[in-house]
């Protein structure tokens, strides 16, 4: 077999064309090096893309409204615009916030587990909300009740916040109480102002407002049901089904036409918020996917034209051969295993430069370890690549008729 | 003219090495008119190389115009066979992508003569090969006599001391390679020194001198008094 | 000689023109894709204000709770320390500002009320950022002093209140509150927005200045960042603008390091005198930060173009490899042609200049094409990156970089060249001038 494939004459031939030898094996290098790292940066990016908030995405949007009449009662004004959107036919429920996750603005704040200890301080991002909010979010609750009208408590932005019961996250209750989970329920945790805070229920999943950030709080979030009454209101609200585009304008133009001053603005589905939130992600990807997709390109143009380079130069020997009896198949399978070899350099010496760039792209940036599989699956794909950009010009090369080693043009 | 003394040449492969030129010798003077022939491998083409300053050889000395040409650098060398050597290639080698007067122009450039010049000049040496008419055409859409008197022309143009040829009428048919021929002559008979290498037997014995080689030595060296007589009596 | 060159690079090129076209493609898609990502480093490193970026310095102090980790290191200043270093005994420019959001209630009857996104800045700001100005000029100090409502439209607010006319003198209602406009400015997109990096460094400039006494003393809606270390006493405004709570952008102009040296000077002992009131118990080594220093401490530049730039010079070398193939191919193809010259009297000094102009030739052709690959590129990436409030005007080609675009190809194409032209240059002419 192994003489069969002439691997012996091959190399021995590959040996004397050392420059076109290095440069295709260079360029596969550098290739594989580029690709895997960018596919391993894509993977990370679209893990951070796709990573649902915990709420029923599709069906919820919120819109803002600033009313700018100072003599609004803006405590009438929220229930009568709440009560109006609750009432349209195919809301699911309304709620009034005072931010969206995923919706890239909001407040965090630090708790701790006991008084005073503000060394203790886990930073978690707060929801400000009404009763009306886990079930508008569609937040699936794993333990705990809900909060009912009576928790919920209404002040205006100079009171101080009376509050005292939250529903957490089921990261924040790991974080805040280590392999409790569950049991966190029934808790207290304690405020930046020392203030204590039960909690009464956990939610399988709520994230922050920044789950973009890599160095802030994604997954750790707590709702307190505390309403600051003022002019500036989110409404968050879910539709049944199919209906959100649809009850978007409906409800924007309610609002706007029920008399009163004001400005309506962000208007925007979850899934607006998200495309915003993860435009720099997205666009990586994107970018990242023009230069794999370039590269391939380049790359198989570079082989296909030093291998019909080396085919042409080779044409009266390719001839001399076919005539000493040299079949097709074999002048194929003697251009391909070339082909193999130089590949395989290149891949190997890939290899390590793709690991050397890896590692520097995790000690440089927040850039995740390449999985173990990574690599080979690199070379297997340029190896890949590399027999198919050749296998054109082979094939050329092996209806090269015999009587070409004698004919004196080439 | 053309002085050669004792130049050997040897050719190395990894595996083998051949003496192309052995202890070879051999003087030219002004306005002659030299054939060289042998069979195929004997050091004809190598000797020509070494004549055009195309191949540095490895010991002897070679006085060129009386310039110890030896240890000169490649510049140098350069401007010498730019200055007094003419060369003709039995396959003419005009270069493809560039039109009649363009190929007779290359020489000049590389002497870096000015652009007025350069064109009274290329157009003169056109006209005396009857192609003038045609300076704006390609090689490829002339026939080969043509083609040889353009490379003529090229190799003329520069108004060089000394012509190099090697089997120029080589691809040409025996009329067109008679008509080369006598171009050739009337060259020689202006002053030109004409170094032919030829296969052409009939040729050789009628030139003024053949000097035939064999496995790198000069084997004879015979000078044609009536060719002479006849050319002394024409100078 | 040179021209003569340039044509034999045309007529070379005709010769081969796939493979020359190839060769083209390749350094243009390289020089293309690196440009590309240069440009974005080029503006996103650059700086925004080279004229004085040396001499304006942005405040840090030695803010943070020892207690809660990550508290320190806060960019921005509080209310307190703002005050106090806006009555320092000193004769230097220096700006305090913050942004703010209000209503805008037009006097035309076919505009409806509008948010706009609004700065509050004390006096010096536009002098001391070179804030060119279309109509009129900002305010004076006395009118920070005595909370005067006068109002800087930027270009595109006076565009959609005033149809771009001289405004100054009219009237504008913002959140009931009447100002007269002052000023309009020209257009100001400083990229990155490097006296306000912290609230999106390449956000959009703001739409409305006003002085920032006005902030506090309207008790206008603020917007940006606030961080605290501290919680304020109670949620009164009195209590949150005495709290340790930063929102503030404080800059000062020290135009000689003997200026530098005196204010640093101060300032150690100002933060001396709070840390022996209980106050800013986290020291930090330095405290002025000039344009650069500030751009670099803040990491303007994002993690991804910087990893671009990596992969690009990658795709670069790929497509340069590329190159050295080509180009070997050509002129190993002209061989024949090469030993002819050499017999005509060519010496390898000509050649060698010859085929550098041959690969400069093909690398210009491909710079060109390149800047074409370069600008579709950015108006992809402005695409994919842009957003409501982000100022994405800057991402295109200007003259420096489509220069050192065509300059890279050039040089780069040489440079990959360098060993074909080697190996063309000592073609044996003997060997090429025997017919076949």
């Amino acid at each position: 077999m192994t003489s069969s494939l002439e691997l012996g004459p091959i190399t021995r031939a590959l040996m004397r064309n050392k420059l076109g030898v290095v440069l295709i094996a260079l360029q596969i290098a550098f290739t594989m090096t580029v690709i895997v790292n960018a596919i391993d940066i894509i993977h990370d990016r679209t893990l951070k893309i796709t990573s649902p908030t915990g709420m029923e995405e599709d069906d919820i949007f919120s819109i803002r409204s600033f009313g700018f009449d100072s003599s609004i009662n803006a405590q009438v004004l929220i229930d009568e615009d709440l009560d109006m959107i609750r009432q349209l036919p195919g809301v699911v429920d309304a709620s009034r916030v005072n931010a969206v996750p995923a919706s890239g603005s909001g407040s965090s704040s630090g708790y701790a587990i006991e008084p005073g200890r503000r060394e203790l301080t886990v930073p978690a991002a707060q929801y400000s909300v009404d009763e009306h909010a886990l079930n508008t979010m569609g937040l699936t609750l794993v333990a705990g009740r809900d909060f009912t009208p009576e928790d919920v408590r209404r002040r205006t932005a100079t009171e101080t916040r009376s509050a005292d019961q939250i529903i957490v996250s089921l990261a924040l209750a790991e974080e805040m109480f280590p392999g409790e989970g569950l049991q966190a329920v029934g808790r207290t945790i304690y405020s930046a102002e020392d203030k204590p805070l039960r909690i009464i229920g956990i939610v399988e999943r709520l994230q922050s407002p920044w789950p973009n950030a890599t160095d802030w709080i994604v997954e750790r979030s707590l709702m307190i049901p505390d309403v600051v009454i003022d002019n500036s209101s989110i409404y968050l609200v879910r539709t049944v089904p199919g209906q959100r585009d649809a009850l978007m304008a409906d409800v924007e133009e309610r609002l706007a036409g029920a008399g009163y001053d004001r400005i309506l603005m962000n208007n925007k589905s979850v899934a607006q918020m998200r495309t915003e939130l993860y435009r720099m992600d997205t666009a990586m990807a994107r970018v990242l996917y023009t230069v794999i997709g370039t590269l391939i390109f380049i790359t198989a143009l570079g082989i296909i034209g030093l291998a019909v380079f080396s085919i042409n130069k080779r044409r009266k020997q390719i001839g001399t051969r076919r005539a000493l009896g040299a079949t097709r198949g074999g002048i194929l399978r003697y251009l391909l295993v070339e082909n193999l070899l130089i590949s395989a350099a290149g891949v190997l010496f890939g290899a390590v430069l793709t690991i050397g760039f890896n590692i520097f792209l995790v000690r440089t940036f927040d850039i995740p370890r390449l999985d173990w599989y990574y690599a080979p699956l690199g070379m297997l794909v340029l190896l890949l690549l590399g027999q198919m950009a050749a296998l054109g010009p082979a094939v050329n090369a092996s209806r090269v008729a015999p009587a070409q080693a004698i004919s004196p043009s080439h | 003219m053309l002085n050669m003394i004792n130049i050997n040449k040897r050719f190395r492969t990894e595996l083998v090495q051949t003496q192309a030129l052995a202890d070879f010798s051999l003087e030219v003077k002004e306005g002659e008119f030299v054939t060289v022939t042998g069979p195929s491998g004997c050091g004809k083409t190598t000797f020509l190389n070494i004549a055009g300053l195309l191949e540095t050889f490895d010991s002897g000395q070679y006085l060129l115009d009386g310039q110890d040409v030896s240890h000169m650098n490649d510049y140098q060398r350069a401007k010498l066979r730019n200055q007094k050597i003419g060369f003709i290639f039995q396959s003419f080698n005009l270069m493809p992508d560039l039109n009649l007067f363009d190929n007779v122009d290359v020489p000049l450039r590389y002497r870096g003569m000015g652009a007025a010049e350069r064109r009274e000049r290329i157009e003169r040496a056109l006209e005396s090969v009857g192609l003038l008419a045609r300076k704006k055409h390609l090689p490829s859409q002339l026939s080969g006599g043509q083609q040889q008197r353009v490379a003529i022309a090229r190799a003329l143009v520069g108004e060089p001391r000394f012509l190099l040829a090697d089997e120029p009428t080589g691809n040409l048919d025996s009329n067109t390679a008679a008509g080369v021929m006598e171009l050739l002559q009337e060259i020689n008979q202006q002053g030109t020194t004409i170094i032919m290498v030829t296969h052409d037997v009939g040729l050789a014995s009628r030139s003024a001198r053949n000097v035939h080689i064999l496995d790198g030595r000069i084997q004879s060296d015979v000078i044609n008094s009536d060719v002479i007589n006849s050319e002394s009596t024409a100078a | 000689m040179f021209l003569y060159y340039v044509r034999l690079s045309m007529l070379s090129y005709k010769r081969n023109p796939v493979l020359s076209t190839l060769m083209v493609l390749a350094v243009a898609v390289g020089v293309g894709a690196y440009m590309v990502i240069f440009t974005l480093n080029y503006f996103m490193g650059g700086d925004p204000i080279p004229q004085k970026s040396g001499q304006l310095f942005h405040l840090q102090l030695d803010y943070g709770n020892p207690a809660i980790p990550d508290t320190s290191n806060q960019p921005q200043m509080a209310y307190v320390d703002t005050l106090a270093l806006l009555d320092a005994p000193f004769a230097y420019a220096h700006s305090a500002s913050s942004k703010f959001m209000a209503v805008l209630e037009p006097s035309n009857p076919d505009l409806s009320p509008f948010f706009v996104d609004g700065r509050g800045n004390t006096a010096d700001f536009f002098t001391m950022f070179d804030v060119p100005f279309e109509f009129g000029g900002g305010w004076d100090r006395a009118a920070d002093d005595t909370q005067q409502q006068v109002i800087v439209l930027s270009q595109d607010l006076n565009l959609r209140l005033f149809g771009g006319e001289n405004s100054v003198g009219r009237d504008v209602e913002l959140q009931g509150i009447h100002f007269t406009v002052v000023g309009v400015l020209d257009y100001w997109e400083p990229a990155p927005k490097f006296f306000d990096e912290n609230n999106g460094a390449f956000n959009r400039a703001e739409e409305a200045y006003i002085p920032w006494s006005l902030i506090v003393g309207q008790q206008l809606r603020r917007s940006g960042n606030t961080n605290c270390w501290e919680p304020p006493k109670d949620s009164s405004f009195e209590s949150f603008l005495n709290a340790e709570c930063a929102w503030i952008q404080f800059w000062v102009e020290l135009p000689t390091p003997d200026d530098q040296q005196i204010y640093a000077d101060y300032l150690a002992s100002y933060v001396a005198q709070e840390r022996a009131a209980g106050r800013m118990q986290i020291p930090i080594e330095k405290r002025l930060f000039n344009v650069r220093e500030w751009m670099a401490k803040r990491e303007v530049q994002p993690d991804e173009t910087r990893i671009l730039s990596a992969l690009a010079a990658m795709l670069l070398a790929v497509c340069l490899l590329n190159t050295v193939g080509l180009l070997l191919s050509k002129f190993l193809g002209k061989a024949a042609e090469i030993g002819v010259r050499q017999a005509l009297g060519a010496h390898k000094g000509a050649l060698f200049r010859q085929h550098v102009i041959e690969a400069g030739f093909l690398g210009a052709i491909g710079g060109v094409l390149g800047l074409g690959v370069a600008s579709l590129g950015l108006e992809g990436v402005k695409i994919l990156m842009g957003g409501e409030r982000v100022n994405n005007e800057w991402m295109h080609l200007d003259l420096t970089v489509a220069a050192i675009t065509i300059a890279l190809a050039v040089i780069s194409t040489i440079i990959a060249g360098l060993y074909p032209i080697w190996r063309a240059c000592n073609v044996n002419p003997a060997i090429h001038l025997k017919a076949e």
